[in-house]
């Protein structure tokens, strides 16, 4: 059956290219450009600024009064997509492969690495863009086809949960005073008194069985940014699309007290984060 | 005769080339290995079709032999002491050594759970006695960097391995990359550990029809299996694959898949495990409560603890444990012993060179 499917996938393809020779029908080259993306990491009005592990200096407060700085602050970002008034419609090659050449659409967005700031998708259609839709965090499709490469190694800095396999998408960490968490000397890593770390990951989506709880957390979410205006983009035109990533929204809105959220490893206690998310990613400006 | 078949093809071109192709897919995937193709991956006539992706991963001779050397080699553990190997150990089926109810890594720090069997593992979905690995590629990851086990960082062992005088020209010799990188290394892995197939016990050749008969005993006990223990050790696998609590006792210190699903009814729930080679992989249960088979027999007749999330199977009409008479138990273990795979321990190709 799924030979005959195949099969029948087959004629109608080369039906469709014969008919399509026969019609003459001219190929319009499509003119393409490129669009930046740029990821600003604030915490509140301030720019993020992280501090060196260790550091008992707190730049920051949240809405709780509670001190804090930031020694870690990132996440993943793929499958972007821009949408236009007229039907425009960019999607970004994804890819995942052994060699880290083969792995495309995937971002590991850093605080600590200002290029990893700044996307370029190249080949978009001309045309006019009104939107960005892109997923936090790396889903299934990262996951089902075993190891793979490039940003998605952990031996090259990918951040991935071997217990409860799955990528890590959102890493918030830094210290804080009211963290109650006790230093530890692992040998080879080490966990300072008064840190924390909130690590948000957890991709399984499985529909229940009739009557049964919804298992597992899913914490990988897909958001949608809408622009200030309608954006060109064409050969000639690169235009920009500025997002701001505020850190304070994620704290004061998931209501986070670092006396007794200081060490989120686990999907379940993630899902507090992952749900304010979305409201901390906002679309300041675009430049044409 | 030739010719009047491929007239009647010609006639019916499309037909004929769409049934020889059906053909051809089918006897090669259910093709027993022939001996020849020592390396490839063969799928066992009674086995279902195997889960691993394959796809980007195909096995080849070099990529398992490398993937072997791997398994072997104790480069992958932080103090150069501990090998895959080490836990599991070819003669049990690839299960820990018996004296080590709990696997015990670098420093002879130890594990909290039993190390099962290495075999069949293309069949299966999900790893681990609580399927928190949905991957075969990401299983050794938890073994190097478990600090409890080889206690070494991903990192430092991709380092180790393009330092080393032989590992980068034997990678460049399997994936065409001198530089080695983490998926390269456990792609090599997963080959090896594919074509750890047990399929060729006394059950199996009984199965196949190929001239083997279960004795009296042997066959009460098989039939007594499929009424009392198949309904979870399921199909040729001897395993549904499923998450379950069979009564052995819960508790907070592992508490099983429910870690995984987050989701309080699979509290003290682990994965009923396949029953082939069972003989040599004792102790026996993720937390290697019973020491031999006699001990797992008495325990699903009388041993059966009572929890929320015991299984419901194990109170039937709200009686715990299945009943099990002494002389039922000794066919069922005597049925459970014709799983073992003869072959599979003594194999050669799975040996370190
Ligand atoms: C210190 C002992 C130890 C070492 C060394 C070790 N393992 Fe394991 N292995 C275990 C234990 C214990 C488990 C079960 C873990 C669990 O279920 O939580 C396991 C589980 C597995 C599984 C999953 C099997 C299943 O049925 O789900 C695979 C595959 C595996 N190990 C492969 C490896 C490989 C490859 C290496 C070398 C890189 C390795 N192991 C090194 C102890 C060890
Ligand atoms: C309700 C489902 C269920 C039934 C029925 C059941 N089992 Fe199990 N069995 C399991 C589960 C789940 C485990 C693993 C439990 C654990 O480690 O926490 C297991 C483990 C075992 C083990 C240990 C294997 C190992 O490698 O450690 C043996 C042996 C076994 N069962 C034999 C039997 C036999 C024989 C019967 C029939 C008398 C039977 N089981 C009936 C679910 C079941």
């Amino acid at each position: 059956m799924k030979y005959l499917n195949l099969l029948m996938v087959a004629l109608t393809i080369s039906f469709i290219a014969c008919n399509e020779e026969e019609n003459d029908v001219p190929i319009v080259a499509t003119e393409t450009g490129s669009l930046k993306v740029q990821f600003d990491h604030r915490v509140g009005k301030a720019e993020m600024k992280l501090s060196e592990e260790g550091s008992t200096t707190y730049a920051y407060t949240d809405a709780k009064g509670q001190q804090f700085n930031l020694t870690r602050f990132g996440y993943y970002v793929s499958k972007i997509k821009l949408e236009g008034p007229n039907g425009e419609l960019y999607e970004d090659e994804m890819k995942v492969g052994a060699s880290a050449e083969d792995v495309k659409g995937y971002y590991h967005v850093l605080e600590s690495d200002a290029a990893s700031q700044f996307i370029t998708l190249k080949g978009v259609p001309s045309g006019k863009y009104n939107k960005v839709t892109f997923t936090l965090g790396v889903d299934e499709d990262g996951m089902k086809d075993g190891a793979v490469g490039g940003v998605l190694d952990p031996a090259e800095g990918a951040w991935f949960w071997n217990w409860n396999a799955g990528y890590i998408g959102f890493i918030m960490e830094g210290a804080s005073p009211d963290s109650p968490q006790e230093e530890v000397d692992g040998g080879g890593f080490k966990i300072y008194a008064n840190s924390f770390a909130i690590h948000v990951g957890g991709w399984k989506e499985v529909e229940p069985l009739e009557g049964q709880p919804k298992k597992f957390t899913n914490n990988v979410k897909v958001l949608t940014l809408d622009f200030d205006a309608d954006i060109t983009v064409s050969p000639k035109l690169g235009p920009k699309a500025h997002i701001i990533v505020d850190a304070l929204k994620i704290l004061d809105r998931g209501e986070v007290d670092f006396s007794t959220t200081y060490a989120v490893h686990s999907p379940v206690l993630g899902k507090p984060i992952a749900e304010q998310l979305s409201g901390a990613f906002i679309l300041d400006h675009t430049h044409q | 005769m030739p010719y009047g078949l491929s007239r009647a093809c010609l006639a019916i071109g499309l037909a004929c080339s769409l049934s020889s192709l059906v053909f051809a897919c089918t006897s090669e995937k259910e093709a027993i290995a022939p001996s020849k193709a020592l390396f490839e991956f063969a799928k066992p006539t009674n086995f279902p079709e195997p889960i691993y992706t394959f796809e980007s991963n195909p096995i080849t001779e070099e990529g398992f032999r490398l993937g072997r050397k791997l398994f072997f080699d104790p480069i992958l553990s932080s103090d150069g002491s501990v090998s895959c190997n080490n836990c599991h150990i070819q003669s049990n089926a690839f299960a820990d050594a018996q004296q080590h109810p709990f696997s015990v890594g670098v420093d002879n720090r130890i594990g909290k759970r039993n190390a099962p069997p290495l075999m069949n593992l293309a069949f299966m979905k999900e790893f681990f006695w609580d399927g928190g690995v949905t991957h075969l590629d990401f299983v050794p990851i938890n073994a190097i960097e478990s600090d409890v086990e080889m206690n070494e960082t991903l990192a430092e062992v991709i380092k180790k391995l393009n330092a080393h005088p032989e590992y980068p020209m034997l990678f460049e010799e399997v994936f065409g990359s001198e530089e080695v990188t983490s998926p390269f290394m456990l792609q090599a892995l997963s080959q090896f550990m594919l074509m750890l197939v047990s399929a060729d016990t006394r059950y199996d050749r009984f199965q196949r029809g190929v001239g083997e008969e279960l004795s009296t005993e042997e066959s009460i006990g098989l039939q007594l299996f499929k009424e009392k223990c198949a309904n979870c050790h399921q199909g040729e696998l001897f395993s549904d694959f499923s998450y379950r609590n069979n009564g052995i006792g819960t508790t907070d210190k592992d508490p099983g898949r429910s870690a995984i699903t987050d989701t309080e009814s699979d509290f003290g729930k682990f994965r009923v495990p396949s029953l082939r080679n069972v003989a040599l992989t004792a102790p026996y249960m993720h937390n290697a409560k019973f020491a031999t088979l006699e001990e797992v027999m008495d325990h699903y007749d009388r041993g059966v603890v009572d929890s929320p999330t015991l299984d419901p199977i194990l109170k039937n009409e709200g009686i715990l444990g299945i009943s099990i008479s002494e002389d039922e138990k000794k066919s069922i273990i005597a049925f459970l012993r014709t799983l073992t795979d003869h072959a599979f321990r003594l194999d050669s190709r799975f040996q370190n060179p």
